[in-house]
């Protein structure tokens, strides 16, 4: 799979169209909540979540429209949006984000809904076992790995900062994160003795 | 591959949480991640790591920011500890963050005009004759103890408008005989016109070196109405 410009992405991305039409609303939820239902239940453990979080895909969905163009595929939107929203509940509920700092008493106890309001209560130890890991990358995943997520830069500055090919900065970007992630999983076993 | 039967690997789901699919190619992962337990939790983890590192990693960053002054265009680079490099010689942006990069390795930096506005704000103050004094934290963590030691005992103790030999400076330090460590010591200044390197000068009067070039001396120097002691050097 060769990773492209994105054209799906909730985030903005995509085209910052204005806010969405009630019709038009009311066309996706009528056409696509069916599916985007079985869709949340297959990626959440329990049906009740998938529910709640359908709601939640509706009021993303508002927010922050597709683009308007020809080209954009409604469909794929939608399901993007599902799958984040689904993801971040998976992230921030269960052992995810808190996990992976393997602090999860020292988070707040009451349920959240954005990984942003996790990061707020993580403690300056939690911070500082993230740091440690990531100051411990290869040199090259390390700074890539921060221009792309501290400094938020594209593959082409990376490469420019890098000296590298585009395609060589977005592999040291993945393999620093594929890496993090089995080491900051590995804090979490070790601490809960697994 | 990432389960039994997945044709998908861990980079395929790395694009995929990155946004950098087509649309296509999006649904189908999106789909996907609804079957597949493993790429379903690897997509979890990083969704959760890439706020996790902006988050936790950005107190580590060096922040920069660039603005004119008379010397020319100013550069200025800060970490949370405070302003780490203050320098005007160097030509380009390019080379500016070289050097921050060589000098600080392994912090991220970030252009943020903001976290150095009061760098700017004072600064420009002191060039037009508004200010006398720096009111900002300096970080001089690439310097070794004894540097350390000699710029901030300079910076305390000598004022606008005063200066002092390298021997005296050294003396003041306790170390009477080390006045030319002194010296390379106030060559390695990061922080010029803050930490006020300009303001020690030679036993007989005359100005010494600058890192920055002779010639900013003698302008610092003006600023704070030292015209006296051009005419010596």
């Amino acid at each position: 799979m060769t990773p492209v410009s994105a054209h799906v992405d909730e985030t903005g991305r995509a085209g910052d169209a204005g806010p969405v039409a009630p019709d038009r609303l009311e066309g996706w939820i009528e056409g696509y909540s069916q599916e985007l239902r079985r869709h949340l239940v297959r990626m959440l453990p329990s049906e009740a979540d998938a529910d709640d979080l359908l709601q939640e895909v509706w009021v993303r969905a508002m927010r922050r429209p597709p683009d308007r163009g020809p080209g954009s595929n409604v469909r794929a939107w939608l399901y993007r949006v599902a799958t984040n929203v689904a993801l971040d509940r998976l992230a921030t509920e269960g052992r995810r984000c808190c996990a992976l700092v393997g602090r999860r008493l020292e988070l707040a106890p009451e349920p959240v809904s954005a990984p942003d309001e996790v990061l707020g209560s993580l403690s300056p130890a939690a911070r500082f076992r993230v740091r440690e890991k990531v100051a411990t990358l290869p040199p090259k995943q390390r700074e890539a790995v921060w221009l792309r997520w501290v400094e938020g830069r594209d593959y082409e500055a990376i490469a420019a900062r890098l000296d590298c090919s585009k395609a060589s900065a977005r592999a040291n970007v993945y393999n620093g994160m594929k890496r993090l992630r089995v080491e900051l999983l590995d804090v979490w076993n070790e601490e809960n003795g697994r | 591959m990432t389960g039994d039967g997945c044709t998908y690997c861990e980079d395929d789901v790395l694009a995929y949480v990155a946004g950098e699919l087509a649309a296509e190619a999006d649904l189908e992962m999106s789909v996907h991640l609804g079957e597949c337990p493993e790429c379903r939790e690897s997509a979890a983890d990083f969704k959760a790591l890439e706020p996790l590192i902006s988050e936790c990693c950005r107190d580590e960053a060096m922040r920069w920011h660039t603005f004119a002054s008379p010397f020319g265009r100013m550069y200025a680079a800060a970490t949370s500890c405070g302003v780490a490099r203050l320098t005007w010689r160097d030509l380009s942006e390019d080379g500016f963050l070289e050097w921050i990069a060589e000098q600080h390795p392994g912090r991220p930096l970030i252009r943020d005009p903001e976290a150095l506005a009061e760098v700017e704000r004072e600064v420009t103050e002191y060039f037009r004759g508004e200010r006398s004094e720096f009111d900002m934290d300096v970080d001089l963590g690439v310097l070794s103890d004894f540097e350390r030691g000699v710029l901030e005992e300079l910076t305390e103790a000598i004022r606008f408008g005063q200066v002092i030999p390298y021997s005296e400076l050294a003396r003041r330090i306790g170390k009477p005989k080390a006045a030319r460590a002194v010296g390379n010591a106030v060559g390695a200044n990061p922080v010029p016109i803050i930490v006020p390197c300009h303001r020690v000068v030679r036993l007989d009067g005359s100005l010494g070196g600058y890192g920055g070039g002779i010639e900013y001396k003698e302008r610092l120097l003006e600023i704070e109405g030292r015209e006296d002691l051009l005419k010596v050097g």
